[in-house]
């Protein structure tokens, strides 16, 4: 494996790859900036199907699976399940691969009574056809629907108390999960700090259980650590912690696990830690987790990871046709174009099974190994490009308000402790921020950017002033549990998720944004980089520092 | 002796007091003639009586400065005092006081072009008719006639003041016109003019059923009629010489007057074209738009390229003081019995205003103040040619052929933002070419008479005044310059009120101003309007979604073949195309469809849905409405959007015996006058009042079921909506679609397909497959 590195740009250095949405751009940039590359993804094993079975056989943590089964008792497969993998897998999904094995060992050792739950928390319910994909069409057709379905966070009639934290959250999970005499969660992790039980938690709890981790103040006490000013002391509870996204276990969050600042009792992680603890602490839960390496595009496609200088003559023929090409195209045949045409070739790079926390722990380790940089102090300037997927985008294109969460809420927090850009400094973010939601899965962000962002785009005030109507609206969750929607607060949530970055930065540019959209979400637009420099000048003076995070594949920072 | 005193003690009986020069002189009455009384004829109108009419008039700015003087309250007790009011009209005048010294009759219809039984009714039988009560009451009054210089008709040359010569019979004349309304109407229900009625009426509201046919065919033939009307006194009076059927009913009102006077002392006072007040009441006063005004204002506009007027002819204007103190001079000046006094108040002969320098001085005026175009900087104004009255003719002709052109093209268009932009820009440009067209041919009269108007008399009139009237009661042509006032007086004051500032208008936004109602529905139409799919589209979400690749080609291409077919019924009538199209379900299995769209065609519809339409559904739930989906749509297809709408009325199709769909509806479809019925039914049903009630709907099918609510709303219309909604300005919204929403899913065998070329590929590169 290449480990990731720090490159100071010169005279010699060639435009740089940005994504900027569904696009990419070759951008110059100013000598002296510095660019953070990730490691290089690392190989994938070969034999997965022996992998899993290894790791059934010899658990961490735990007896064997095949001991924990006895005929007779109820079997709950909790498929975690934090928006389709992103970018798109190509083949079967990792998930289908483990399940295969695992439903194979309980046959053998004769257990009927099998469940398996998509465990999609607050994010959206799954078509039939995206069910399929995910579990792989075999245990779909031996499943659906009488045994196999989605979770619906609001379901009141199916979710079961299952107990209470010690800080007096209520966990209430769906019915089928409550009353297994084992849950087997069947993961798949990218990140660190993401799953694990916290994220079991999120993907399985009704709403209301769920709502107390979504809040500006639960975000700004998981992003305590950034500021100067000192952290609240830490939670005992920091040894596992959670996503903040509560989609499910695959959900990138920004600080998650990895600020490091230490966990404030009432953050967002350390609601959704509590939780888990509720739920490891009165069901026997067996995790069996995967971890893939990062992977943006088909293997054929090698500039999009390939460092510029060591592009061979056909990767610098395909950047250019993929820059130029994705510029003719409509937004619609592009956003077809990552989705379909340029799925990811994930590797998976280990796979682990037994007590949950333990193999959560191993998986995280792995995966930080993949996206851990050294940088040296921070910047006065962060660009980061934005790219064309995102857990929460599922099919959906990449709009203005998930555009915004991806980079304040995700990229900004991805540090071991301190962000790449220093306190009160400018971010530029690229991205098109037009106006364009997907009527199907995003009914309430539509209404959430022309009702609620024509107000105001301050998270508290949205917060204080909004968030009632929306929680409460039986359209949207009507079109949560009978279509494919996000519920209602799932904006909201987003926009939350925000508010840390919103405080912390002095400037927020968007190149390429749409200005109208961007004057509705509180953020500045230019058209270029250098105008974007400009603007930001009366903040940072005229010769910043300006760091660029060259992802995807993600980075996670380590700022010494 | 004094003008006042030559009046005072004496009882003036006006008529027309509510008109320009009435109101006019009555200002002057009140102010100036302290001792003179008045008797008004004014006729009640609407809730208001005479008196009340009157009163509420001395708010009017012409009464400003009496206001001042005495308060607004003291003010509406002088006039009490002062002016005795005679309710009437001139149809029919109550019998007059016998102590009447001065008749001044200003009432007459003043418009250039009225139909001609109301021509002859106002100016020849209101005279008639005011002599006779005049005669019953017992009074011998000085009668003074308030005519135009333009009676003397399309003569040229010099035109002196005197009784004129023609040998046009009034009786002959007033009884054709008495008869020509009954005719008219007669003749606009022959068959042949019905059918032509009706036929332009169905081609343009075929679609929306016959009530909306016959209501628009007969509108078409009132309108028929009153053109029918103008066109015969227009007609009439230019055979006979005069310029139209406003002069010339006044130059038969004189000929009757000259005959009928008996022994009433008649003076006949004649001015000319009426403008803006030179000082009195003050400089500039003026109400309603006259004759130039129009004009002006359209050239400031930079509307008007051109003029059909040769420069050098001569503008007869005179203004309105000048007018009202030649009146009063000559109501003081009791001629003899059987000689009749024949006063023309006019400008041209001793004051001569060429229409170049007319043209000059207007032009000078907007340059130097241009008028604003708000947002847009000052309005540019053209400079004409005076290229001649054939060419501008010419020019005219152009326009109208080229926006009646595209107007035939736009209305075959289909509907988009695009083509609603450019018929709000034809309109505009219609009524423009109108305007033209109506002045043009107003004018076109005019400009022929090249004709100048004598005004000795008057002239001697003002000399035997005293030198102090001279000043206060003066109407000496001479007096002022044409610069001044057109410059200074007449041009600021007739574009007053396109200068005052006027706030923006703010955008008629209904969301979040919908009243709670329990009592009101808000009817919504499905197809077009709250979401963006047709009958044939949603069909085609439901063919397509299970048909592979060779299906699809083979479907569509059935589908074109039809398709001109749908075209000429949707436009002729949707209920054809609904059969049409729901014909190919037959064969389909409900429980399938039902299937499909639970599992696809439902998110498509949802993609298809207006985020703005849902918001506004929402709203009137939220307000306590009742909500109802209208759709031409199946039944299941509108599964999805159940739960916003207290009612949903779909197409149902019926099922055969072998448990598939038959391909024909259930019932017959609800389109047209068919929806405002039903929702005129549901009402009843629901206790809803329909007055307070909301419809959303896009074409102009549905236009009866926009007319039977109090607030219809046209959304995204087509271009005969578009139309009707600005005439009727019923609020007009935009509802964009959300992009990223596809028009068919892809089929379950494409699925299928490229779900398996994926497995061959990653087999292929050795990644490895579970199977």
């Amino acid at each position: 494996m290449r480990p990731g590195f720090v490159l100071e740009v010169d005279e010699r250095t060639p435009p740089l790859l940005v994504h900027q949405g569904d696009g990419v751009l070759l951008e110059r940039f100013p000598s002296g900036a510095r660019v953070v590359y990730p490691p290089l993804p690392r190989p994938g094993i070969g034999a997965v199907e022996a992998a899993v079975d290894a790791a059934l056989a010899a658990p961490t943590g735990s007896a064997p699976l095949v001991s924990l089964l006895r005929p007779g008792m109820r079997l709950v497969l909790v498929v975690s399940d934090g928006g389709l993998p992103a970018p798109c897998r190509r083949g079967v999904d990792v998930r289908a691969r483990v399940l295969e094995r695992v439903l194979s060992v309980v046959a053998a050792a004769g257990v009927d009574d099998v469940r398996l739950v998509v465990a999609t928390g607050l994010g959206r319910r799954r078509s039939a056809a995206e069910v399929a994909a995910l579990v792989g069409e075999r245990v779909f057709r031996s499943f659906w629907p009488a045994r196999l379905c989605c979770h619906d966070a609001f379901d009141e009639a199916n979710l079961v108390e299952v107990g209470t934290s010690g800080a007096g959250e209520v966990l209430r999970v769906t019915r089928v999960v409550a009353e297994a005499d084992l849950v087997v969660s069947v993961e798949v992790v990218r990140d660190r700090g993401v799953g694990g039980p916290a994220g079991l938690a999120a993907g399985v709890a009704g709403h209301m259980s769920l709502r107390p981790a979504h809040s500006v103040s639960a975000a700004m006490r998981d992003a305590a650590g950034w500021f100067a000013r000192p952290a609240p002391a830490p939670d005992a509870e920091s040894g596992v912690v959670a996503p903040a996204g509560a989609d499910g276990p695959d959900v990138v969050d920004g600080a998650g696990g990895l600020g490091g600042g230490g966990e404030d009792a009432g953050g967002g992680r350390a609601v959704l830690g509590r939780l888990g603890a509720v739920l490891t602490g009165t069901l026997p839960v067996f995790a069996v987790t995967a971890t893939v390496g990062g992977a943006v595009g088909p293997a054929a496609a090698r500039f999009l990871t390939r460092r510029e200088w060591e592009w061979s003559l056909s990767d610098q023929a395909m950047a250019l046709g993929a820059v130029r090409g994705l510029e003719r195209l409509g937004g619609w045949a592009r956003r077809r174009a990552w989705g379909q045409a340029a799925p990811g070739d994930y590797a998976v790079t280990s796979v682990g099974a037994g007590e949950v926390r333990a193999v959560t722990a191993a998986a995280w380790a792995r995966v930080d190994g993949g996206q851990r940089v050294s940088v040296d102090g921070q910047s006065d300037v962060l660009v980061v490009g934005s790219a064309p997927f995102g857990v929460h985008h599922g099919s959906g294109p990449s709009d203005p308000v998930l555009g915004t969460h991806g980079a304040l809420g995700d990229v900004l927090g991805r540090h071991t402790g301190r962000p790449v850009v220093r306190e009160h400094g400018a971010m530029i973010i690229y991205h098109p921020m037009a106006a364009r939601f997907s009527q199907v899965h995003q009914p309430s962000y539509v209404d959430f950017y022309e009702e609620v962002l024509a107000e105001s785009s301050e998270p508290a005030t949205i917060e204080a002033k909004f968030e009632r109507q929306y929680a409460t609206d039986p359209w949207y969750e009507s079109l949560y549990r009978s279509s494919l929607a996000f519920p209602g607060l799932h904006p909201f949530h987003r926009w939350y998720e925000t508010a840390p970055a919103r405080a912390y930065l002095g400037e927020v540019v968007v190149v390429g944004g749409d200005r109208a959209v961007c004057a509705r979400l509180g953020l500045r637009a230019a058209s270029t980089l250098s105008d974007a420099l400009e603007i930001v000048s009366g903040s940072v003076g005229r010769d910043p520092s300006i760091t660029y995070l060259h992802s995807p594949p993600r980075i996670v920072a380590d700022v010494r | 002796m004094g003008l006042r005193e030559r009046l005072a003690g004496r009882r003036v009986l006006v008529t027309g007091l509510t008109g320009f020069m009435g109101e006019a002189l009555l200002e002057r009455l009140l102010s100036d003639f302290p001792d003179t009384s008045v008797v008004a004829l004014v006729r009640p109108r609407g809730s208001h009586s005479g008196a009340a009419r009157l009163t509420r008039m001395m708010r009017k700015p012409a009464f400003r400065g009496l206001r001042e003087q005495y308060g607004a309250a003291g003010l509406v007790e002088l006039v009490s005092r002062r002016v005795e009011v005679i309710e009437g009209d001139l149809a029919s005048v109550p019998d007059l006081p016998g102590d009447i010294d001065v008749v001044v009759h200003c009432a007459g219809e003043v418009s250039f072009d009225p139909p001609i039984d109301d021509a002859f009714r106002i100016n020849v039988g209101g005279l008639q008719e005011l002599v006779r009560a005049l005669r019953a009451g017992g009074a011998c009054p000085h009668l003074v006639h308030v005519s135009t210089a333009y009676v003397a008709g399309l003569r040229s040359g010099h035109i002196a003041e005197g009784p004129l010569a023609h040998e046009v019979d009034w009786r002959v004349e007033q009884a054709f016109a008495g008869r020509a309304r009954e005719q008219i109407e007669d003749a606009s229900r022959a068959p042949e003019n019905s059918e032509r009625f009706h036929g332009a009426a169905r081609k343009r509201f075929a679609a929306a059923g016959a009530r909306t046919v016959s209501s628009e065919a007969e509108r078409l033939r009132r309108e028929w009629v009153a053109r029918r009307l103008v066109a015969a006194g227009g007609e009439r009076a230019q055979v006979l010489g005069w310029t139209d059927a406003y002069t010339f009913t006044k130059a038969l009102g004189e000929r009757w007057l000259e005959e009928h006077h008996g022994d009433l002392p008649l003076t006949v006072v004649r001015p000319s074209i009426i403008e803006s007040a030179l000082s009195r009441p003050f400089p500039g006063w003026i109400e309603g738009f006259k004759m130039a005004e129009p004009l002006i204002l359209a050239y400031g506009r930079g509307e008007l390229p051109d003029f059909p007027a040769s420069p050098d002819a001569v503008v007869d204007i005179i203004p309105v003081d000048l007018v009202v103190n030649a009146t009063l001079a000559a109501a003081a000046t009791v001629p003899p019995v059987d000689q009749p006094a024949y006063y023309t108040v006019c400008s041209g002969f001793r004051n001569p205003l060429r229409f170049w320098e007319l043209y000059e001085h207007v032009r000078e005026y907007f340059l130097a103040d241009p008028l604003p175009a708000p947002g847009r900087g000052a309005i540019g104004v053209p400079q004409w040619p005076f290229a001649g009255a054939a060419a501008a003719e010419a020019r005219l002709r152009r326009s109208e052929l080229v926006v009646g052109v595209a107007g035939r093209v736009l209305s075959q268009v289909p509907a988009s933002q695009r083509v609603r932009g450019w018929a709000g820009q034809l309109e505009r440009a219609q009524s423009r070419v109108a305007f033209l067209r109506r002045y043009s041919d107003v004018y076109r009269a005019y400009t022929k008479a090249e004709l100048v108007y004598v005004d000795d008399a008057t002239r001697v009139l003002h000399e035997s005044m005293d030198a102090a009237d001279q000043v206060d009661f003066g109407f000496d042509p001479r007096c002022f310059d044409w610069e001044h006032y057109l410059r200074r007086v007449h041009c600021p004051a007739v574009t007053a009120v396109l200068r005052r500032p006027r706030a923006a208008a703010v955008p008629r936004r209904l969301s979040g101003h919908l009243p709670a109602g329990s009592g009101t529905l808000a009817v919504f139409d499905l197809d077009g309007a709250v979401a963006a799919a047709s009958v044939i589209e949603s069909y085609l979400w439901m063919r397509l979604a299970d048909e592979g690749v060779f299906g699809r080609v083979r479907e569509l291409a059935g589908l074109a073949a039809a398709l001109p077919g749908y075209a000429r019924a949707e436009r002729r009538d949707r209920g054809h195309l609904m059969r049409a199209v729901y014909a190919r379900y037959a064969g389909v299995d409900p429980g399938e469809l039902e299937r499909l769209v639970a599992e696809v065609a439902g998110d498509v519809l949802l993609g298809r849905v207006r985020p703005a339409g849902i918001r506004r559904v929402r709203e009137h739930r939220a307000a306590g409405h009742r909500t109802v989906l209208l759709t031409g749509a199946l039944e299941v297809l509108t599964a999805p959007l159940a739960p916003l709408f207290d009612d949903v009325v779909a197409a149902r199709l019926e099922v055969g015996a072998d448990g598939l769909y038959t391909g024909r509806l259930a019932s017959s479809p609800l389109v047209g006058d068919a929806r405002a019925a039903f929702v005129e039914h549901h009402a009843r049903t629901v206790g809803a009042d329909l007055s307070v009630s909301w419809a959303y709907a896009d074409s102009q099918s549905d236009l009866p079921l926009l007319r039977s609510v109090g607030h219809p709303v046209a959304v995204n219309p087509d271009v005969a909506l578009h139309q009707v909604a600005r005439g009727a300005s019923w609020p007009i919204e935009e509802w964009a679609v959300a992009g990223g929403s596809r028009l068919v899913v892809g089929s379950r065998r494409e699925r299928r397909v490229l779900a398996a070329a994926g497995r061959a590929r990653v087999g292929a590169s050795g990644a490895g497959g579970v199977r």
